[in-house]
């Protein structure tokens, strides 16, 4: 039998595809569905994961204090020159979408956009610290200004910096994120290139107003939203770029410090949401979903075109908000073990335990488009406005898919879920016992959050699972 | 967390990896079984074609080829976008049949033919790359089938 394997065995199977099989619209190959066994094996090592951790990990708290050792200083010119690259960077991509071929695939913009910034840098930070500070082009634009006009102003006239609102906290990243997510899910110009450069340029004139209002730095900790986004994924990194030093940290230890205002919450269930949507809008449960709402809309009285953005706007707020209740519902159970924490108060001080696990959704719904279509870059550099130029002499060359198989995507996708998961807990534990008088109410708040952990990371398995059946 | 805690947990983390086991190979043998039953059903006349010599008993029909076909009617794909599935390292064959005049391009493979109105394209070609992978109508943009090559 094995050898009737071996030879072709086609198989046509009508199925009801959803309408937006590849939802960023550049994507050649898509990932197949992890199988029943690794989705067993998986599922089983969180699980034994969850147990021996929750039975073995350290009774005193590890993690609580920053412990970074300064291992380089950097050069002025460094920020000068990233600045400089950063800004030529974004010029480039700007005039690219604009005055480029408006086909998705040969154009340099979608692409940057799509693979090398929204995914390509989560995993640059994740490894290599907050490389995007420096590179980015509205902070550069914002600090080139100010300081120009620091120099032609005299010292006094310049005004101050207005107070940063406590309510707003991270709530301008919130919303920068989801109008992201919703143009890249949701959009049926996704990868319309001249539209994607006028809402960069949108975006950046938007910070740049932030900036001025509010000052560079505090903007771009709380209201510029990618700056935010990467930041977070930073944190779990072992290098630390501050100011003019860099410094060397323990894995994790940096996402301990997040400080919890407003809207932090909510910025890190949008990115697991918007992740998951992803998954989900690509599956059969969606696709039996969508048609229900796209003829209500349809009824009444949007087109085809806009009912199904509305049906997808629906389902893509509804994931969000399923994420948002989930990680609230864990907080509710964990207010019950008492010792008089308000679950606001706990809300804030555990959401740095969904950092990891929002990059593990990242990575599991990303990793392949960022192997293969970040290759792209390699033509898409020599041709950024295809218009058939070959600048480098690279732009004959293609996407090699064979670069890694489905299967090595699998585990990458499986392992990060579940480290993803690990990383979680043990940041939940950490803070649980510096949290709890007793060992033992911090033992019973962590059933808790261990059910918040295995609820995300089951339901980042079965969208890599049942999701594209 | 008192002894007896800890025993329990690591007791129950035991019993995960039993269950997974006993999971895991359940699932494993019957995707087996799965796809033996596909492939008996529904081996093609391609299979045939490339029988050994071992076969050569049976009387050989004149091809009546059961290749997977997509048809295409008024630029859309007939009965909705299909899937057609392929063992990795076999070979891939459908047949394109359109009425109307386009590009049909096989994405990932990247093999673009061009279908004249009424006519039909033949894809033949190695499976290398596993995946999902769309077929598209290029001038109209709009997907005909997908190909999946499982691994």
């Amino acid at each position: 039998m094995r050898l009737r394997h071996a030879v072709a065995s086609a198989t046509v199977a009508a199925l009801a595809l959803p309408q937006a099989a590849s939802a960023h619209g550049l994507v050649g190959r898509q990932d197949l569905p992890i199988p029943r066994w690794l989705f067993a094996w998986a599922a089983a090592t969180v699980l034994v994961a969850s147990f021996v951790g929750l039975a073995t990990l350290w009774p005193k708290p590890r993690l609580q204090e920053l412990q970074e050792r300064v291992v380089a200083r950097l050069p002025a010119i460094l920020d000068v020159g990233c600045g400089v690259i950063g800004v030529a960077a974004f010029g480039l991509t700007i005039y690219a979408g604009l005055a480029g071929n408006q086909t998705g695939t040969a154009n340099l913009a979608p692409t940057v956009i799509y693979v090398l910034f929204w995914v390509g840098i989560p995993f640059a930070s994740a490894l290599f610290g907050d490389v995007f500070r420096p590179f980015n082009p509205w902070r550069a634009i914002a600090r080139g200004v100010s300081w120009l006009a620091g120099r032609m102003a005299r010292q006094d006239s310049l005004p101050d910096a207005l107070p940063y609102p406590a309510r707003l906290g991270r709530w301008p990243a919130v919303i920068g994120i989801l109008i992201f997510a919703w143009v890249e899910l949701v959009y049926v110009d996704k990868t319309d290139p001249s539209q994607l450069a006028i809402m960069a340029i949108a975006y950046a004139a938007v910070q740049l107003v932030g900036m001025s209002l509010y000052g560079i730095e505090t903007w771009e900790s709380r209201g510029d939203a990618f700056a935010v986004y990467f930041n977070l994924f930073a944190r779990l990194s072992p290098l630390d770029w501050r100011g003019r030093k860099l410094a060397v940290r323990r894995p994790l230890e940096g996402v301990v410090g997040l400080t919890p205002v407003a809207g932090t919450v909510a910025l890190l269930s949008t990115m697991i949401g918007t992740t998951s949507f992803d998954g989900f809008s690509q599956g059969s449960t969606w696709s039996s979903i969508a048609p229900h709402l796209q003829s209500f809309f349809l009824d009444i009285g949007f087109n085809a075109e806009h009912a199904l953005e509305l049906a997808m706007t629906v389902g893509l707020l509804a994931m969000v908000l399923i994420v948002a209740g989930l990680y609230r519902l864990g907080v509710a159970g964990m207010h019950t073990v008492g010792e008089g924490h308000t679950t606001s108060e706990l809300a804030g001080r555990f959401a740095h335990t969904l950092v990891p696990i929002a990059l593990a959704y990242v990575i599991a719904h990303y990793f392949s488009l960022l192997v293969y279509n970040g290759q792209a870059t390699a033509y898409l550099a020599s041709d950024p406005l295809g218009d058939g130029s070959d600048l480098f002499g690279t732009g004959s060359a293609t996407i090699d898919y064979s670069v890694i198989s489905a299967t090595g995507i699998w585990y990458v996708q499986v392992g990060a879920l579940v480290l993803g998961h690990v990383c979680g807990l043990i940041l939940a534990h950490d803070r649980a016992i510096a949290m709890y008088r007793s060992a033992r109410d911090a033992t019973r708040s962590q059933y808790w959050m261990l059910a918040v952990m295995v609820s995300f990371t089951s339901l980042g398995l079965w969208l890599l699972s049942a999701a594209n059946q | 967390m008192s002894r007896n805690q800890r025993f329990i947990l690591l007791g129950l983390a035991a019993v995960v990896l039993v269950v997974a086991f006993v999971v895991a190979r359940s699932g494993s043998s019957e995707e087996e079984g799965g796809s033996k039953s596909a492939s008996d059903t529904t081996s093609t006349t391609d299979n045939q074609q490339e029988a050994p010599t071992g076969d050569a008993h049976r009387p050989r029909k004149p091809a009546a080829p059961q290749v997977a076909t997509i048809v295409v009617k008024g630029g859309k794909p007939v009965g909705g976008v299909k899937r057609i599935t392929f063992r990795k390292n076999g070979q891939i064959v459908f047949v394109v049949r359109s009425d109307v005049a386009d590009e049909v391009h096989f994405h990932g493979y990247d093999i673009a033919k061009d279908v004249k109105a009424g006519g039909s394209v033949r894809f033949t070609t190695k499976a290398k790359i596993d995946g999902r992978f769309e077929v598209e109508l290029e001038d109209r943009g709009t997907q005909i089938a997908e190909v999946e090559v499982t691994p």
